[in-house]
């Protein structure tokens, strides 16, 4: 055996060895000698009292409590985690180390890095608790859907960029009172930064608690007709990561080698390149048909592809048909329609089955979001009623109650409106078989002459020929749709029309429908 | 030995009131100086003009509620802030006059921050008024009083900023349910309620009490 054949005794893999092991040593030592260890149980405190039951008051749509998921971890962790990083960051001027840490064999920059990742560890730690609580207890009860990973994974980028965030300032203005303030200051630009957005291209949605159209609450649609759109959620990520290495390289910048300042200074324009993107990308952003920010040049078009869902259908006269997420709402609904499908079914025009469909949205001025009904007029052959259930407009969970209500007082009127083509410009006649109709399916109606005080408290009298045509949270609810009212005359003729026997009422609304769709019979002509 | 005792050996008698004074002085500014008394005085002026600024902006119904609330806990943060001791244990031994300095100071710079608040929302709309900045800073502080007893003054601050969130929630459950209506989340209610006022006040005596009688905890780990 030569010396040039003999295997060469592999020196460098101890050295590896110790180097792996120095590392994992500092990590250990980091970790359990963190500031964000002790704040762990007061970040996960902060969440579940403030975003933790608002999120699991919401019904188990994953679109819902993913969105509350992502703005609740943004919102709830800042302070404990850019304070904990600040504390850690101003460690070793606190302690009077800096001279002592100077003279060690590693670069400063590696040893500041290393109680940066032991405080987003911990940060990260706390993130995981409350995710796997959240998502286990939806995906418990959500009956249609699966989880969203995009605004999980974006609360999950935040808490990178807070520590460093934090971390830095912390190293750079050691004093007592900088974590404190830095902390609020970042409460005060996350939490109020939000006031700046306004409409669907607003740079300031690049905010990590935006998560759709801000003001227009959220859009219980995604994920249960329509598949999320990340877009947003992209844009944010390159935001918040590029913001993260940006100010993490910072910190190599002082006092270090030649080779690892220019590193650090290359590393660092590739971090605020990347946030100026995001930033720049979510200036584009529009608000798409179905209530998500979309933006053209991350966009891809397969997510604006409908969900196939096999509907879940009620047993009355009429199906009532829902999305199976809705599974729940559907005997509420059904008995909250079927007076009126009792009245209607069989006859001519009538829907064949009420499907329910999502809302459309559309941007107005400001942050105003038009969000309509993309049904309601039967379409189709056989005709279809489209139905739009009243927790989908206004994003507030509804009880039982509430959403029987809402869904009689604003489709019940309009099923019969369909049927006798009651409208603008409707007729006498029509007005007053919609108001039989009506009475025999126990909505209230009301005669204009009757004074205001007839109409029962709290409600609104909307004439039919101002029906909204579409809703959105500031100016027409559901809640105030209301009571039919008609002239005198008009209220006169119902009643005698509602007085028939049902099978007369039935016979001449089968012979008669077309001809008072078509506006052809007059008041006397009813019988 | 303490201070009248040295300067009653080495004074004559007409001047030992004098300098007496002259002693208490220098021991309240050196106690002053050690807590970082004027940067924090020089802090919560700046939250004033802060708060002053920011009433120029419009703010909505959130905004313009959440805006006091947040300056607010950051003067209460600053306040809590003093509470550290940077001479620890030998300070304990020797400072008779220790448990009056520190209420003093307490006391001092919790009517330095309202006072700085108030004088910022002159002459703009601040929501809730002054009784709710008087009413919120106190509670806050004493929250941050009694995390400087138990935690140490330099993590004193987690209190009155994770309370900062829950007032804010508080605030905003006024809109979404589930409201909260406890009075011991005193910001979420209107100002001239009693019992908001009676928690925040107790918490503000209970921390004042205990901040005298013990001090800060020295921290000695992280």
């Amino acid at each position: 055996m030569t010396a040039t054949s003999t295997p060469v005794p592999a020196r460098s893999l101890p050295a590896r060895r110790r180097r792996g092991l120095a590392a994992a040593r500092l990590m250990r030592l980091e970790l359990s000698h963190n500031a964000m260890l002790w704040m762990l149980p007061v970040a996960v405190a902060v969440f579940w009292f403030v975003s933790y039951r608002k999120i699991m008051a919401e019904p188990s749509v994953w679109d819902l409590r993913a969105s509350d998921f992502q703005s609740g971890i943004a919102a709830d962790f800042i302070v404990p985690v850019v304070g904990a990083a600040v504390w850690m960051g101003s460690r070793e001027t606190r302690r009077h180390m800096t001279d002592l840490m100077t003279i060690t064999a590693r670069p400063r920059w590696t040893r500041l890095l290393g109680a940066w990742a032991a405080t987003t560890i911990w940060a990260l730690v706390a993130y995981l608790i409350c995710l796997g609580v959240v998502y286990g207890v939806t995906a418990h009860e959500a009956a249609w859907g699966g989880p969203l990973w995009w605004p999980a994974a974006v609360a999950a980028a935040c808490l990178p960029a807070y520590c460093a965030l934090g971390f830095v300032t912390g190293a750079l203005l050691p004093s007592r009172f900088t974590a404190p303030v830095v902390a609020i200051a970042s409460f005060f630009v996350l939490a109020l930064s939000t006031e700046l957005i306004t409409g669907s291209q607003s740079y300031w949605q690049i905010s990590p608690v935006v998560t759709g159209p801000w003001d227009a609450g959220p859009d219980l649609a995604v994920g249960v007709f329509y598949r999320y759109v990340p877009d947003l959620s992209i844009a944010q990520l390159m935001f918040l990561g590029g913001l993260a290495v940006a100010v993490l390289a910072a910190v190599a910048l002082p006092g270090s080698a030649r080779r690892v300042r220019y590193t650090a200074a290359a590393v660092a324009a590739a971090g605020l390149l990347a946030a100026g993107t995001g930033v720049r990308l979510v200036g584009t952003g529009t608000l798409d048909a179905h209530g998500m920010i979309t933006i053209a040049a991350l966009h891809d078009a397969a997510s604006d592809r409908p969900i196939r869902f096999t509907p879940v259908c009620s047993r009355t006269v009429i199906p009532v048909c829902l999305n199976p997420a809705y599974a729940s709402s559907l005997p509420a609904v059904a008995a909250a329609l079927n007076p009126v499908l009792r009245e209607i079914a069989g006859l001519p025009g009538a829907p064949v089955r009420i499907v329910q469909v999502a809302a459309t949205y559309q941007q107005g001025t400001g942050n105003d979001v038009s969000i309509g009904l993309t049904g309601g007029m039967p379409r189709g052959e056989p005709p279809e009623f489209q139905l739009v259930l009243p927790d989908e407009i206004s994003g507030v969970p509804l009880t039982t109650r509430e959403l029987a209500g809402q869904v009689r007082a604003a489709s019940g009127p309009k099923l019969i409106a369909n049927l006798v083509g009651d409208g603008p410009g409707a007729s006498q006649a029509q007005q007053a078989v919609a108001a039989a109709l009506s009475m025999a399916a126990r909505l209230p109606v009301t005669s204009a002459e009757i004074s205001a005080a007839a109409v029962p408290a709290g409600r609104e009298v909307h004439s039919r020929r101002s029906a909204c045509s579409s809703l959105t949270s500031a100016s027409c609810s559901p809640a105030v749709l209301g009571v039919l009212a008609v002239s005198h005359s008009e209220y006169v003729a119902a009643q005698r029309f509602a007085a028939l026997p049902i099978a007369a009422q039935c016979d001449w609304l089968a012979h008669h429908l077309p001809a008072l769709r078509a506006g052809q019979i007059t008041l006397a002509q009813l019988p | 030995m303490t201070a009248e005792r040295l300067v009653g050996r080495r004074l004559a008698p007409a001047h030992a009131d004098r300098g007496v004074r002259a002693v208490g002085l220098r021991m309240i500014w050196l106690h002053v100086v050690s807590r970082r008394v004027p940067v924090a005085l020089a802090a919560l002026a700046a939250c004033g003009i802060g708060l002053r600024i920011a009433l120029i902006g419009h703010w909505d119904a959130y905004g313009a509620l959440q805006l006091p609330l947040i300056c607010e806990a950051a003067s209460a943060a600053i306040v809590t802030a003093t509470t550290a001791s940077p001479l620890g244990e030998p300070e304990r031994v020797a400072g008779r006059w220790l448990p009056w300095l520190r209420l003093g100071a307490a006391v001092t710079l919790t009517a330095a921050a309202t006072s700085a608040l108030a004088a910022g929302a002159v002459g703009g709309h601040l929501a809730g008024g002054t009784l709710d900045v008087l009413r919120n800073t106190a509670g806050l502080v004493g929250i941050g009083l009694l995390c400087a007893a138990v935690l140490g003054g330099g993590l004193a601050w987690v209190g009155p900023t994770a309370y900062l969130i829950a007032g804010v929630y508080g605030l905003y459950a006024q809109w979404h349910p589930p409201a909260v209506t406890t009075p011991w989340l005193w910001p979420a209610r209107p100002a001239h309620d009693l019992g908001a006022a009676v928690c925040a006040g107790l918490v503000f005596a209970c921390g004042l009490a205990l901040i005298t009688a013990r001090g800060a905890r020295d921290a000695v780990g992280e």
